[in-house]
């Protein structure tokens, strides 16, 4: 977190562009007063000046500092009037906050990244990372879903993605439409006879609380181990500092020790998935 | 260790309020409270037992504004420093319990850490213990051993004083007029009136059946899914008064409206009973059920905070007891969990 003397504050930010993706998800590139600098798997805290704040994962590239870019959901209080800002108006942003994906090692291995809907926003970040270093892993396989092809996010971005050699991309749509050429069915449906050996690599989930509950519990059967499993855990993060007891996960805060966990860390805490 | 005669600490009192405002307990229909003291107020009452306030609202404030606009300026503190007299052992305890959480050397929380640093602490041995007190369960004895910048023991019609910090000892040394050797018939008084207060708070804890709670760390995981939880929940009406009235409750809830024109985020004091307390925004709710929030005050209590915190978020003080209108009791939890299923 950057040494702001009040860690309760948010930078001025200013927004630039706010970009439609789907029917309930935009996009907003953001400008801060003073840059912040994060890593994929870190998120920060959005403030709608005299809303309230909504934690959320970056989805730009990590290497830009003066701006970056939020894809949010509308699905609440704060998230509504988030997609009724425009370009010039004025929000706050505090952070980053949290763990980062532990990338340094996942050197040498393969890596399967398995996203759900409104989860591609946080990948999209993690996709940059590793796509900026995908010489030094073994193999990188994105396996996507949402529910249909109209709710497919950063679409004609991951459409360029498919044409990466350095990239094994399959997405389906829970139902699909007359252009959709691709797989239909949940995301765990296409999680099988992965090109990858499963045994030794490494998975990274993020979605829909239900989408990574059954696509972890497809991963362990395929034979991954539990602690190359690595989840982006969505609990009501606030403070961001470990203290105001909202994202309590276990032993853990989300806000402070995730939202990045391997599974191994957290399975034994009781409902993980709610 | 000094001694002082009740006239003198009432001229110590004097003299510390000149830089500090002092708060001082009195008794009251209700038990114990804090009230503001000055030296023409009746006099107050150093020993009996804990206030039936915990300490936790004068560093950690229930409602307090901490940011304004996008300033990264926190606001200076107004008017004199405090000095809180006669806080018990448990409140004691409390304390240490808040530091852990907003003033860890690596992650201060500015708005607790400067209130706490300038704050003085007179700390007082309990001489009886309320049907509620259960302070021997959580390893902590009735009269102060840590945490305090000065400590007194009611004895004889003075006070044995000990200090227990730099502040404290200044503050002995710079009116060591006031103070006298103690002789060993003092001392020897305070260790039986020590004694007597134990034995009492030891007998209510019998009558109860409260088990020690040193080593409480395998009980929730052991009763994760039973069904006391569901038993216990029934007469809770989410009312937050358990979090409020306890001393180790610091859970908070930001929240942000306009003021002027401008930004202004305050940050009340939450409650993990409430139904949204751990809610996001898509809907989903980890906690949905009641009782699934009781457990998890426990568990954040008597699990979390020994093995994360290195103390247990409990100081036995009772307060939950009395404050509970479902008359859910603690100690009968702690009891269940010790030796149910």
């Amino acid at each position: 977190m950057a040494d702001n003397g009040n860690p309760y504050r948010p930078i001025k930010t200013s927004v630039l562009e706010v970009i439609p993706e789907t029917p309930t998800i935009k996009t907003l590139r953001l400008k801060p007063d003073e840059p912040i600098s994060f890593v994929p798997g870190q998120f920060i805290e959005l403030t709608v000046p005299g809303v309230g704040e909504a934690p959320f994962t970056p989805s730009s590239h990590y290497s830009v500092k003066d701006e970056l870019k939020v894809s949010v959901m509308r699905v609440g209080k704060v998230t509504e009037k988030i997609h009724a800002l425009e370009p010039g108006d004025t929000v706050g942003l505090r952070g980053p906050f949290g763990s980062a994906y532990p990338l340094d090692t996942f050197v040498g291995k393969e890596i399967l990244v398995v996203g759900g809907g409104c989860g591609f926003a946080p990948l999209r970040s993690l996709m940059y990372a590793l796509f900026d270093r995908s010489a030094e892993f073994k193999k990188l396989l994105f396996r996507g879903g949402c529910r249909n092809p109209g709710e497919l996010l950063y679409r004609g971005e991951i459409a360029e993605w498919g044409k990466r050699s350095d990239l094994d991309l399959v997405l389906t749509v829970d139902n699909g439409d007359s252009e959709w050429q691709g797989p239909v069915g949940v995301v765990t449906t296409i999680l099988d006879n992965l090109p990858m050996n499963c045994r030794e690599g490494v998975a990274i989930v993020c979605g829909p609380p239900v989408m990574m509950k059954f696509a972890t519990k497809k991963l362990l059967e395929l034979g991954f181990a539990e602690d190359h499993i690595f989840l982006s855990m969505e609990k009501n993060m606030s403070c961001g500092l470990g203290k105001c007891g909202h994202c309590r996960l276990g032993e853990y805060y989300c806000c402070k020790d995730g939202p990045v966990f391997p599974y191994s860390s957290i399975k034994g805490f009781g409902n993980i998935w709610e | 260790m000094q001694y002082i005669a009740e006239g003198n600490s009432v001229e110590l009192l004097r003299r510390i309020s000149g830089t500090y405002e002092v708060y001082a307990p009195r008794k009251n229909a209700r038990g114990y409270s804090l009230e503001r003291w000055n030296s023409s107020a009746a006099p107050i009452t150093m020993g009996g037992a804990r206030m039936s306030e915990p300490l936790k609202a004068f560093f950690f404030q229930p409602r307090q504004l901490v940011a304004e606009n996008f300033s990264p300026n926190i606001p200076p503190l107004s008017g004199k420093p405090r000095c809180i007299v006669g806080v018990k052992a448990c409140d004691l305890a409390g304390l240490e319990f808040l530091d852990r959480v907003f003033n860890a050397p690596e992650d201060r929380d500015p708005f607790y850490a400067r209130v706490r640093e300038q704050t003085l602490i007179i700390a007082a041995d309990c001489t009886a213990a309320l049907d509620t007190c259960f302070c021997l369960a959580l390893g902590i004895d009735p009269f102060p051993k840590k945490n305090f910048d000065i400590a007194l023991s009611p004895v004889n019609g003075g006070y044995l004083v000990e200090t227990g910090s730099e502040k404290g000892r200044d503050i002995v040394t710079s009116h060591s007029n006031l103070f006298t050797e103690p002789d060993e018939a003092v001392l020897s008084k305070r260790e039986e009136q020590r004694a007597r207060v134990k034995r009492d708070a030891a007998s209510r804890i019998d009558e109860c059946g409260v088990p020690s709670v040193t080593s409480s760390e395998q009980w929730i995981a052991r009763h994760y899914e039973s069904e006391l939880w569901k038993e216990e929940a029934k007469p809770c009406v989410e009312c937050g008064a358990c979090n409020t009235i306890c001393p180790t409750c610091h859970c908070f809830l930001l929240y942000d409206q306009m003021q002027g024109g401008q930004l202004a985020r305050y940050r009340t004091w939450d409650s993990c009973l409430y139904k949204d307390f751990a809610r996001v925004a898509g809907g989903g709710n980890p906690r949905h059920v009641l009782w699934m929030r009781l457990r998890n005050r426990f568990e954040k209590k008597f699990d979390y905070a020994p093995k994360v915190l290195g103390q247990t978020g409990c100081t036995g003080c009772g307060r939950c007891v009395a404050a509970c209108p479902g008359k859910i009791d603690i100690r009968n939890v702690l009891k269940r969990l010790a030796t149910h299923g």
